[in-house]
């Protein structure tokens, strides 16, 4: 019961004096005084655009009813006792509405729908997180030093790269709007983290409703500014609702997060086809700035999250793997919903230099240019442009929903390529790759679900495995110097040897499954699968690092990732 | 409303669109590296920088001068400028497309690629045809229409960019294949069979690379090849005959009079296609002919003794 009400409702601490901001606050420090305009702004657009057609305000009005009827009679709980019979009644009584009428109901609808999206920011517990969960994390890690210097913990195992001083300046001239990739729950709370150490500003963002079945993380999440996605409800009006709030914070100079693979990457691959909805709330963001001559640009800062073991690796290979993807979109069992699991996790994490390497690549704009400093479009030879240009017709910037999604469509494809140039690969993904490579080369003919039966049947010679190895990593510097992708500091300066040693101890002890383990000169490869979703980030470069003895087995692999 | 338009290129194809655009009564400036003489009142210009004032530029240069071309529109266009191509090639062995090349060495956005049966007599002269335009942009496909305008052509549109733009690169090839073919002979119904039965394998191709099975059999693709074999007298046609008659590959592009894409695309995809474990009997027996590496007959019987399976 405490735990629905928890996480069910925003809890909110009281408040005995209104925290005033000050001019130097980080913009979400507003957001509390300004969130009854947004909600109304995001209402009173959705009801221009419906109001004056009744045909398309009904039909929005029967499908709000139909989808939330069907919802909540699936669900039957504590919610549908108390909304279903509402929905019903309502279904019954459209046709009959007069024009007023059905405004009246639109105008109640959207505004409860949104007053759910629209989130809420303590400054309080904006610092005590700041100041807690680095410590909290840290002391999970290494109990003996929670009292002393914890935070160092986490800052051993995360790793921020990129051109952090270009990112102070332009937040302080428009909107930032970090598009990482996806890989697990804890990338919200690593990229926030990243955030902090790095000096800049928080972000808003929308969490998905499982996020908010754990209490803690309800409470830090209702309150720390992030808007709330049930991706349960299918109704028309919310999915609209959803990107309007975006669009109408990123206009207001919010800085946002969202993550345009949709969902964490089942396979371990990077993400290539991107959910283009939030992203393109993005770009409509800045053309209604253009068209209403506010000076406030938006830019893009495509973020690649980048770890040596992930906490939910086995659920989400075995999910991949099932072809269940679509149909467990919300997984709510897995080893983020486990305590134990966290602490496994980070225990395993501490010591590893560079467990979890952060990557904020160059910004770009809403056309998928780069940006410098100061916050300039530039052309690929370093000439400014005015990325006004874009939205303009016959010299007048104009909005036009048809064009900006299809600029959308080129941004999502910029952001696809920038995430395979931005990623860096970690000891476990070369290691295993190399060691999956083996499995295939050694195993020709059979087809991948054979191959992942294969538990303890495979061993290989150690010294032969490291010369590929070394091989590899030495292709992939090659490839890093092109710029075509990225590797760890600890891929590029390791011998072959230690790579390995390293991928083992990250693996082994931490999974439920054995990846491989060494047995004298041998290396004996345990559960494929393990092997194989984190050989999966590397399947765009297979060819390329592959001698002509696997090449064979590379294009195999690279087959892997046509359709991703 | 009259629209400032770029052609760049002084080929067929981009006079003929020059001078579609002025019939149109459209300002039209024509960037060429040589000084020409065309008709009034098309401006033709050797400074690229004449093209920063059009809304609306046609990139028409054969793929091979694409990259030269791009990086010097790079200098010259930003986010206001609309671009179509016109090219039915594809730049180096990574296939990548014209517009692609674009994306790479310009920040113009707003994209498109027309190809079809289209060809620069008809435009110039204004005589009846169809065309597709591959692009993202619904407004771009008005403006392409007002531009080359006129009650007889007729320009469809699709979404599918990148498969209009393999579709005509890789009817380039299959044109060469279908004229040796009839140049040695053989029966219509033959030439029938290695026409669709080649479609299907480069459209197989395509998909893999995000194209759609239907713009292959659509006007990009099948209709621009019914177009060539019913002799639209492109240079593929003479390369494919001259072939035929046991000329070497070299003279025979000699023959052909223009610069023919389709064997270097058709190598392009043939790799492509290995590496994934596609099949490409059709493109890699032709090759193989075209590069005298496989005699006619020999060709012929390995077609021939191929499994037959399901369509």
């Amino acid at each position: 019961m405490l735990k629905r009400l928890l996480s069910e409702r925003p809890l909110r601490l009281p408040h005995i004096k209104p925290y005033v901001p000050r001019p130097s606050d980080p913009s979400i420090f507003w957001f509390n005084s300004e969130r009854d305009d947004i909600v109304s702004d995001v209402v009173k657009r959705i009801c221009v655009d419906l109001e004056p057609d009744r045909s398309r305000l009904e039909i929005a009005l029967n499908d709000a009813a139909y989808h939330e009827i069907r919802r909540l009679e699936n669900q039957r709980d504590d919610e549908a006792r108390d909304r279903l019979g509402y929905w019903r009644s309502m279904i019954r009584r459209i046709g009959k509405m007069d024009d007023t009428e059905q405004r009246r109901v639109l105008h109640t609808i959207v505004t409860d729908m949104t007053r759910d999206v629209a989130g809420n920011f303590d400054p309080r517990v904006y610092r005590f997180a700041r100041r807690a969960v680095p410590r909290l994390i840290g002391g999970v890690m290494e109990p003996r030093r929670l009292m002393a210097a914890a935070p160092q913990s986490l800052d051993r195992v995360l790793r921020v790269q990129g051109d952090v001083e270009r990112l102070h300046h332009l937040q302080n001239e428009g909107s930032l709007v970090f598009v990482p990739t996806h890989s697990s729950n804890l990338d919200s709370i690593v990229l926030a983290q990243a955030l902090e150490i790095s000096g800049l500003s928080p972000v808003i963002y929308g969490a998905g409703k499982n996020l908010f079945t754990n209490p803690i993380i309800s409470f830090f999440m209702h309150n720390l500014g992030a808007y709330r996605v049930d991706r349960r409800i299918r109704v028309g009006l919310y999915k609209h609702i959803l990107k309007l709030y975006s669009q109408v914070m990123i206009e207001r100079g919010y800085h946002s997060l969202f993550f345009p693979g949709g969902t964490r990457s089942r396979s371990g691959m990077i993400e290539r086809h991107l959910k283009l909805g939030l992203l393109g709330s993005a770009v409509e963001a800045f053309t209604t700035n253009q068209v209403r001559r506010v000076d406030r640009p938006v830019w893009f800062v495509p973020t690649t999250i980048n770890y040596s073991l992930v906490l939910e690796a086995e659920t989400l290979i075995k999910d991949w793997l099932m072809e269940e993807g679509q149909a467990r979109y919300i997984i709510e069992d897995d080893e983020f919903s486990q305590i134990d699991r966290w602490v496994a996790f980070f225990r395993k994490m501490v010591g590893m230099r560079g467990a979890c390497i952060i990557r904020f690549g160059d910004p770009i704009d809403a056309f998928g240019n780069r940006v410098d400093g100061r916050g300039q479009s530039l052309t690929p030879t370093g000439r400014a442009i005015d990325p006004g240009g874009y939205v303009e017709q016959r010299g007048k910037p104009v909005v036009d929903a048809v064009r900006d999604a299809a600029y959308t469509r080129e941004l999502g494809e910029v952001l696809a390529q920038r995430y395979e140039e931005d990623t860096v690969l970690m000891s476990t993904q070369v290691v295993a790759h190399v060691l999956f490579r083996d499995l295939v080369q050694s195993t020709p003919g059979m087809d991948l679900f054979a191959r992942l039966r294969l538990r303890g049947e495979i061993g290989l010679d150690r010294e032969a495995l490291c010369q590929e190895l070394g091989q590899a990593r030495d292709r992939l510097c090659a490839l890093e110097a092109k710029g075509r992708v990225r590797t760890s500091d600890v891929v590029k300066e390791d011998t072959p040897a230690e790579l390995l040693e390293r991928a083992l101890k990250f693996w082994n002890g931490y999974h439920d499954s054995t990846a491989a383990t060494l047995e004298g000169d041998r290396v004996v490869l345990g559960d494929p699968s393990l092997l194989l979703y984190y050989q999966n980030r590397l399947v765009s470069f297979a060819e390329d690092i592959a001698g002509s003895e696997q090449l064979q087995a590379a294009c195999e692999i690279g087959k892997l990732g046509v359709h991703r | 409303m009259s629209l400032r338009i770029g052609v760049v290129g002084a080929g067929g194809f981009g006079r003929a669109i020059a001078v579609a655009s002025a019939r149109s009564g459209h300002d039209v400036v024509l960037w060429s590296r040589r000084d020409r003489e065309l008709p009034d009142p098309i401006r033709v210009s050797t400074d690229i920088a004449d093209i920063r004032d059009c809304e609306l530029v046609f990139l028409a240069v054969p793929a091979r001068h694409a990259v030269e071309a791009t990086e010097q529109l790079g200098e010259v266009v930003d986010g206001r400028h609309s671009m179509v191509h016109v090219s039915r090639g594809l730049v180096g062995a990574d296939l990548k497309t014209i517009t692609q090349l674009i994306r790479d060495k310009t920040v113009c956005r707003r994209l498109g690629a027309l190809a079809g049966p289209l060809v620069a007599g008809a435009l110039a002269e204004g005589r009846p045809s169809g065309a597709i335009l591959g692009t993202g942009f619904p407004d771009l496909t008005d403006m392409v229409r007002e531009a080359l305008g006129g009650a007889g052509l007729r320009i469809y549109e699709t979404r599918d960019v990148i498969g209009v733009e393999l579709a005509s690169a890789t009817v380039g090839f299959l044109t060469v294949v279908l004229a040796y073919v009839q140049e040695v002979g053989l029966d219509p119904s033959t030439l029938a069979v290695l026409a669709t039965r080649g479609m299907v394998e480069v459209s197989r191709i395509g998909q893999t690379l995000g194209a759609k099975e239907s713009t292959f059999m659509g006007l990009a693709g099948l209709g621009d090849l019914i177009a060539a074999v019913a002799g639209d007298q492109r240079p593929e046609l003479r390369l494919g005959r001259a072939l035929a008659q046991g000329v070497h590959l070299t003279n025979a592009v000699g023959e052909a009079g223009a610069y023919v894409e389709g064997i270097d695309v058709a190598g392009h995809l043939i790799e492509h296609a290995r590496r994934l474990g596609l099949e490409t009997p059709i493109s890699s027996t032709f090759v193989a002919v075209c590069e005298g590496r496989m005699s006619k007959d020999d060709a012929i019987q390995a077609l021939m003794e191929r499994r037959v399976g399901k369509e």
